[in-house]
């Protein structure tokens, strides 16, 4: 898998650098992240409790607005980490285990983002808890035939599943990492780690742990985004009533988050100094599947148009003609360009394998998924039945502020992460390696008592 | 008090090897410590019975009926109309059982493996902190010293690197 | 086998469908527009009666209008042969609502009347029902309204005034119909009489165009009404069986 030999001990040694050894640009990073987050997030979450969500874009036909968009973004991001990790734990895919720590951990902040957007959501964000089943002296409970329900549901197994996922692949390595340093950070993962010790047994319970999570895992994954897709598809909004939403979704989600997987690689490989443990292979593979994601995902808006004019209904033709050629048309071609037609590029391997294209493209797919899921928002909810109630939305300088401060939340998160979990599983890239062969033995060595 | 033997191997194959012995010569439960899972190691000290999968399906199989009946339950409970569906409505609840089905095999996973695998244990046991980085560790617990005289020699011969007295665990 | 008979009943009634049936009342709303004028006292009623907010200006202009009775208007024509349609459309208080599937913590249900009730201190604000409503009545609090004085002197005590965050519609004057259902309870009766009880707008309707009425009754004015030739439901191909009846304006066929 690389281009020299590496030692199991060098395994160790990066990786508990990459934990204890603190650069100056990391600190820097990381405040400036937290103040993008209290600044641009917290700030005018603030505002917006104290004034009422009308400090963002909304109004009446459009009450959905990029919130709803961040939303279905992140838990977009979301999916390919702790999906991806657990089909190629299934199929034993050996490439899968330089990446997968940081890929899964994308996906527990990605989750945890999207749920604060759902709390930034909603109008009374401080009665949220209601939409939780518990048993309260009102007696009520939640409506479990509602889409939004399903997604609480969703949602918070999924977050469960990806801690627990993570987190158990992780306690070998805290184990490992606990016996090399010292302090606080010792009494941290003695705790983390559980008194882990690697016994025969230990390693084979884990293995089948981890193996029955994956299991579970993948259609939990599936199903999140099917059910995000429901919020709207189980409505009667023309252009969101469709029964093509909930692949769309999964797919969109897988691509999106296989282009956020790519973009936090060349970053962690960059910055973290892994480059012997993610290497072009990685970005080769991570190429391909990229690749067939965003000819399923065209296939998919193609199969979406299709069906919109083809059922010759004056309210799909009205909202797709809005979205293609309103208001908003010119980010549709964009997404269009960024998401269909740059992702051809990825068909020659040269492409795939060198970092820069590759990342300005990662970048570029999820901008273009961005104003997916916006342009679902925002020019859907304008065009509905009757001319009368049709408007305009436009977000906010809040909306706005808060978007780039989700980013901000998400970079603060995986920062204090990398210093935490060790970013590259320890024990998996292990097995990756060649195994030790004993060494001869010579007479010295045995002959003491 | 019993005494634990603990030998250090640089490679799996001698690990196996020395556990392999051990066991043969009737030491009760030789223990193997590696950085990574060893392939083969059922084949030498036996196949391990895993009662995880129990856990998983009867936590998924709780967590399938207890989900529809949470949602088919309160929605008995305090019975409001919407949308003119019925009250106890199959397929939306259906996807409620789906996700309660997921959650509980997850947790249930969790805890059969915490079980199964005596985690977590905070108290000192026999370890050795070089086996999680590039050493194999064999360890076998003795009962008097004669008894960790012959493992001592059993792991020499298998070639380890070193080899540890350590105090026993109770 | 009792329990198990009991269970098999208690089943069948919860898998029933559309259960308002069974009920005393089934309140509905026809709206003539033949008769209808256009001239928005309607709306203006229900704004009084209602508390609803008067939201200004700038937030006019932002799409953020309060009115759970408006009058679309639509143009027909080029001009000058131009002609104006308008109908009044307000809550529908559909049997098969979409908006009351989707409330998550069921701050919108269908209650005993056959109403489409919002209940505002249960509402968490997510928006939804506003979406999947076709009709777009539902109107969504974007801040905390203000009634300057004496504005605020002309509040009506029957009806709470909403907080910001919460979602707010037309309730067919859900206070009214307490109240006459309250006043026939005193009086001995077991029903509200026919007409005895009208909403705002209806109260307002300088041509009459809006009757009110129970249709599960056959012999009241708006079961008369329903049975109208001219009769259809607004959008009815979404499906939600809408509890407000329109009447067809018939068109002269005059030759210009």
């Amino acid at each position: 898998m690389s281009q020299r030999e590496i030692a199991y001990s060098e395994v160790n040694d990066d990786i508990v650098r990459s934990l204890v050894v603190t650069g100056r640009n990391y600190y820097i990073t990381l405040a400036v992240s937290i103040l993008v987050t209290f600044a641009c997030f917290f700030g005018p979450w603030f505002y917006q409790i104290q004034y009422g969500i009308g400090a963002a874009g909304m109004n009446h036909p459009t009450v959905w607005g990029t919130y709803l968009a961040s939303f279905i973004f992140w838990i977009g991001l979301s999916h390919s980490g702790t999906l991806l990790s657990a089909v190629l734990h299934l199929t034993n895919s050996e490439w899968r285990k330089a990446m997968y720590r940081s890929a899964e951990a994308m996906t527990l902040f990605s989750v945890m983002v999207a749920a604060t957007m759902v709390m930034v959501h909603v109008g009374r964000p401080w009665f949220v808890h209601w939409a939780v089943p518990y048993p309260n002296q009102m007696e009520m409970w939640p409506n479990f035939r509602s889409p939004l329900m399903f997604d609480v549901m969703a949602i918070t197994t999924y977050m469960t599943g990806s801690i627990i996922f993570i987190y158990m692949g992780t306690i070998p390595d805290f184990a490992a990492v606990r016996d090399r340093t010292t302090g606080w950070r010792h009494h941290m993962y003695v705790l983390l780690s559980l008194g882990w010790r690697g016994t025969d047994t230990e390693w084979h319970r884990l293995h089948w742990a981890y193996t029955f999570l994956a299991v579970l895992i993948v259609p939990l994954a599936v199903s999140v985004h099917s059910i995000v897709s429901w919020d709207f598809a189980l409505s009667i909004v023309p252009a969101l009533h469709q029964t093509i939403f909930a692949p769309y979704f999964v797919v969109g989600a897988i691509y999106s988050g296989t282009a956020g997987i790519v973009t936090v690689m060349f970053v962690l490989r960059k910055y973290m100094k892994f480059e012997h443990l993610i290497t072009k292979l990685h970005f080769d593979n991570l190429g391909k599947l990229l690749l067939v994601m965003s000819l399923l995902w065209t296939y998919i808006n193609a199969v979406e148009l299709f069906t919109g004019w083809y059922s010759e209904s004056s309210e799909e033709y009205e909202a797709l003609g809005f979205r293609l050629f309103g208001f908003y048309g010119p980010l549709y071609w964009e997404m269009i360009l960024f998401c269909a037609v740059a992702p051809l590029l990825l068909i020659s391997k040269r492409f795939r394998t060198s970092f820069v294209p590759m990342l300005i493209l990662s970048i570029a797919i999820n901008i273009g998924m961005y104003t997916e899921r916006f342009l679902i928002v925002a020019t859907s909810l304008p065009r509905q039945y009757l001319p009368d109630a049709w408007g305009m939305y436009y977000p906010s300088l809040v909306e706005i502020l808060i978007m780039i401060g989700s980013f901000g939340m998400f970079t603060t998160l995986f920062l204090i992460f990398v210093k935490i979990f060790p970013s590259v599983s320890l024990y998996e890239v292990k097995e990756t390696l060649p195994e030790p062969q004993p060494k001869l033995r010579t007479q010295s060595e045995s002959g003491a008592s | 008090m019993a005494i634990n033997a603990l030998g250090l191997f640089d490679a799996p194959s001698s690990a196996l090897e020395a556990a392999g012995e051990l066991k043969g010569a009737g030491f009760e439960a030789p223990e193997i410590i590696s950085p990574i899972p060893i392939h083969g190691v059922e084949k030498v000290l036996g196949k391990k019975k895993n009662i995880i999968k129990r856990f998983t399906f009867f936590g998924a199989l709780f967590g399938g009926i207890g989900g529809f009946a949470l949602a088919a339950g309160t929605a008995v409970l305090y019975v409001h109309v919407t949308g003119g569906r019925p009250v106890i409505a199959i397929p939306p609840f259906l996807i409620i059982t789906y996700e309660l089905t997921i959650l509980c095999g997850i947790l249930a996973t969790v805890a059969g493996f915490f079980l199964s695998s005596r985690l977590p244990a905070m108290r000192d046991r026999v370890y050795a902190p070089e086996a999680a980085v590039d050493k194999f560790a064999v360890t076998v617990e003795c009962e008097d010293s004669e008894q960790f005289r012959r493992a001592h020699e059993i792991l020499q011969n298998a070639g380890a690197e070193e080899i540890r007295e350590l105090g026993g665990s109770e | 086998m009792s329990f198990m008979d009991t269970l098999r009943t208690r089943w069948q009634e919860y898998r029933k469908p559309g259960y308002y049936d069974e009920f005393d009342y089934a309140w509905t709303m026809t709206i003539d527009l033949d008769r209808c004028t256009g001239c928005g006292a309607c709306v203006t009623a229900c704004q009084a009666e209602n508390n609803i907010p008067l939201v200004g200006e700038t937030e006019l202009a932002r799409g953020r209008e309060m009115q759970w009775i408006r009058i679309e208007r639509y143009w027909e024509g080029e001009y000058p042969n131009v002609k104006l349609n308008f109908i009044p459309m307000l809550c529908q208080h559909c049997d098969a609502a979409p908006c009351e599937t989707v409330c998550p913590v069921s701050a919108t249900y269908h209650n005993q009347d056959g109403l489409n009730a919002q209940v505002y201190n249960r509402c968490i604000g997510t928006r939804s029902c506003a979406v999947y409503c076709p009709y777009e009545v539902r109107y969504f609090n974007y801040y905390d309204h203000e009634w300057p004085s004496p504005l605020d002197q002309q509040l009506n005590p029957d009806v709470s005034v909403r907080e910001k965050g919460v979602m707010e519609k037309c309730t067919f004057c859900i206070q009214r119909i307490r109240q006459a259902k309250d006043t026939a309870k005193d009086d001995g009766r077991r029903r509200v009489l026919d007409g005895e009880v009208q909403p705002a707008c209806v109260q307002t309707c300088a041509t009459e165009a809006m009757v009110f009425g129970d249709r599960n009754d056959p012999q009241s004015q708006v079961s008369q009404s329903m049975n109208d030739p001219r009769a259809y439901h607004v959008l009815e191909e979404v499906n939600t069986a809408p509890s407000v009846v329109y009447l067809k304006k018939v068109e002269a066929n005059v030759s210009t």
